[in-house]
Order: structure tokens, then sequence, then C-alpha cells
């Protein structure tokens, strides 16, 4: 009996391999259940929960482009996520006007946002590199809300609403 | 300071010349869409419609419209905040499962579904993924300020590079084969 303790025989070891296949079958089923989780990005986590609130956020490349603000008054931002550093936006955030939504291209050179300003809400598209803005009309009329941008930022869409109806347009940018 | 006027006077040209083209119905619900999200690469277009009085989301072929099909995102509705990889291979997107809001991402290649926890007292808000699938924003609400959180996904998502496949929906062959010699080029700095 000591003996067969020392030396399982081979319905001991079966039993063995099946009990740890049971158990990898019931870990893998809790890491489906579950999920993993990611990794949080403390550092640059910590830079913007001291920057105030924030939302609205858009990725591309190595560019985070969202909506913050203090005290009540938002802006848009745009943070090279690898330095952890907001970068400048000369020329578009302005005190009277809202942000509602903002998206980024990949080499961070155009962003698009919908802001509020002077009772409407318009469309505009930023380019870093010319600081300049320029607003994209809406074709028909209506009142844009969010936009997504292209990654190579030469395409858009934006949701619109038209009597109360809500579409969404695509405009080439050049 | 050169570049800057001429950038300034192009500026002041207009917009009324740029293409423009409606997203076209779905052919689903009420027709209202909302939420639009691109692909990195501009060929799938996500976004949201009712379906059945609940907040679906939808993805279609650019230029085309064509619907593309989902996987098991298809049921976890309602949902929220799409966004896309660069070839649409990864699509993320808010679910309601019970009381909580939950971030998902769904491989379009393989059909998986990665669900995202986050702490309890996070409530997410909108997310957006970058194109190549490697970090994850998510506006979260955190006694009732909102707050935007960064992940790293580095060791949960191969990347989805310029150059890979189109994913097809609901399992594709060609899965993970990017291709690496774009994808070593940086992006502009």
């Amino acid at each position: 009996m000591r003996q067969k303790q020392r030396h399982p025989g081979r319905g001991a070891q079966q039993r063995r391999f099946a009990l740890v296949g049971c158990l990898s079958l019931i870990g893998l089923s809790l890491g489906g259940c579950l999920g993993e989780m990611p990794t949080p990005m403390g550092g640059l986590d910590r830079q913007l929960e001291q920057a105030g609130s924030s939302q609205a956020p858009a990725l591309a490349g190595r560019w985070l482009a969202l909506i913050g603000g203090r005290g009540g008054r938002d802006q848009v931002l745009l943070v090279d996520v690898e330095r952890a550093l907001p970068v400048p936006l000369p020329g578009l955030n302005r005190p009277d006007a809202q942000p509602l939504s903002v998206a980024v291209s990949r080499d961070g050179n155009r962003l698009a946002v919908v802001r509020q300003l002077d009772g409407r809400t318009e469309l505009v598209l930023y380019r870093r590199e010319l600081m300049g803005l320029e607003t994209i009309a809406m074709q028909p009329a209506g009142v844009p809300r969010r936009v997504s941008l292209r990654a190579d930022g030469h395409e858009l869409a934006v949701e619109v609403s038209r009597g109360g109806h809500w579409q969404i347009d695509l405009i080439d940018i050049p | 300071m050169l570049t800057a006027a001429l950038g300034m006077t192009l500026v002041g040209c207009g917009s009324w010349s740029w293409g423009r083209r409606s997203a076209g119905p779905s052919g689903l619900g009420d027709g209202h869409r909302q939420d639009p999200a691109l692909s990195g690469n501009g060929r799938v277009l996500a976004s949201i419609v009712e379906r059945g009085g609940r907040a679906t989301v939808i993805l279609q072929e650019q230029p085309s419209g064509r619907l593309l099909p989902l996987g098991p995102l298809q049921r976890q509705q309602p949902h929220r905040s799409p966004s896309l990889s660069w070839n649409g291979r990864y699509l993320a997107v808010l679910v309601q499962q019970g009381g909580r809001r939950l971030a998902v991402i769904e491989d379009r290649a393989t059909g998986r579904l990665q669900r995202l926890p986050l702490p309890a007292d996070l409530e997410p808000q909108r997310l957006s993924l970058a194109p190549d699938g490697r970090r994850l924003a998510i506006e979260v609400v955190r006694s009732g300020r909102s707050v935007v959180q960064m992940f790293d996904l580095g060791s949960l998502l191969e990347a989805d590079l310029p150059g890979g496949l189109p994913a097809t929906g609901g399992g594709w062959s060609g899965a993970g084969s990017t291709r690496d010699d774009e994808a070593a080029s940086p992006a502009p700095r």
C-alpha cells in the first residue's frame, strides 16, 4: 500500500490529469466571463485628473484629443500620449465657445470639432500646422453633434439633425 | 510665417466644394442614425440605429453602404459609442449588462468578444479605440465628475495596422496577418 502511494498507478495519473484539465477549463470559463483587465496608463491618467474634468476622448496615432476644463470653461485639448504632454492649439479655443465633440487625425495635424458659438452649433476643421480654422457648412442645413475623422484626416463622418431626424454625413476634406 | 499666412488665406475659401454624401439609410428601425465612427482607413462606418426599440450598432462598408455582419455583439444591446480600429477588425463599444455599462471589444476576425471590466465605481460614458488597437480611452464618471482614463491594450489585442486585411465579420481566416513591413513605418510626428 505504501509503495502504491509513492508510485501512483496509471489510473491515479489519469485522475490527476482530469482534475488539472477541469481546473483549467473552469479558469478559462471564468476568464471569458470576467474578461482580462486592461492596463491603466497611470502617469497619463494622473495628468488628465489634474487638468480638471475631461470628456469626449478621441485617439489616433500618438494623439489623444478631448474636451477638458476647469471651473465650467471647456476647451479642446490635444495630448501627446507617448510623452504625456499637452500641445498648444493656437487659434482654436475661445472663451465664448463650448466644444461638444472632437476628432483627431493620426498625425495630430487635423482636428474636427463640433462647438456651440453665438447660439448656433457648427463644425470646424483646425489644421495645426497652419494654425487655421475653417467652418464646414452643413448642406442641407442641419445641426451637427458628433464627429469622427478618418485616420489620414481627409474624410469625416458627422451626425447631423435635420428636422428632428438624425442622419450621418460623410465629407471629403482636401 | 508664410505657410501660416497661406493657410489662413486658403481657409477663407470655404468648404462648399468638398465632396459630400449621406451615409444613406440603413434599412433598419426608424431611420435615425447616430454616433458615427469611421475605421482608420475609412472603409467601414459604424453607427447606432434603433432596432426593436434598442440602440444597436451597425457596420457598413464604404462607399457601397453594404451592411457587414456582427458576431456576438449583436446580442448585447443597447450599444453606445462605437469605435473602430484601422481595418475595422476591432469594434469597441459600450454595452449594458444588467445594471452595469461595460466596455467590450469584438474581434471581427476571430468572432471573439473581449470584455474590459472596470472598477465598480466607474461608469463608462464614451470610448475611443486607437486605430492600431493598442490603446483605449474611456470617459468615466466618478463621484459625479467626468474623467478620461487611458488603457494599454498591448497585452490583450494583436495590432490592427495599415495594410492589414479587412475583417469580413464572423471569423476570418486571415486573422492576424497584418503586414509588418507597412506596420513598421511610424506615424508622422
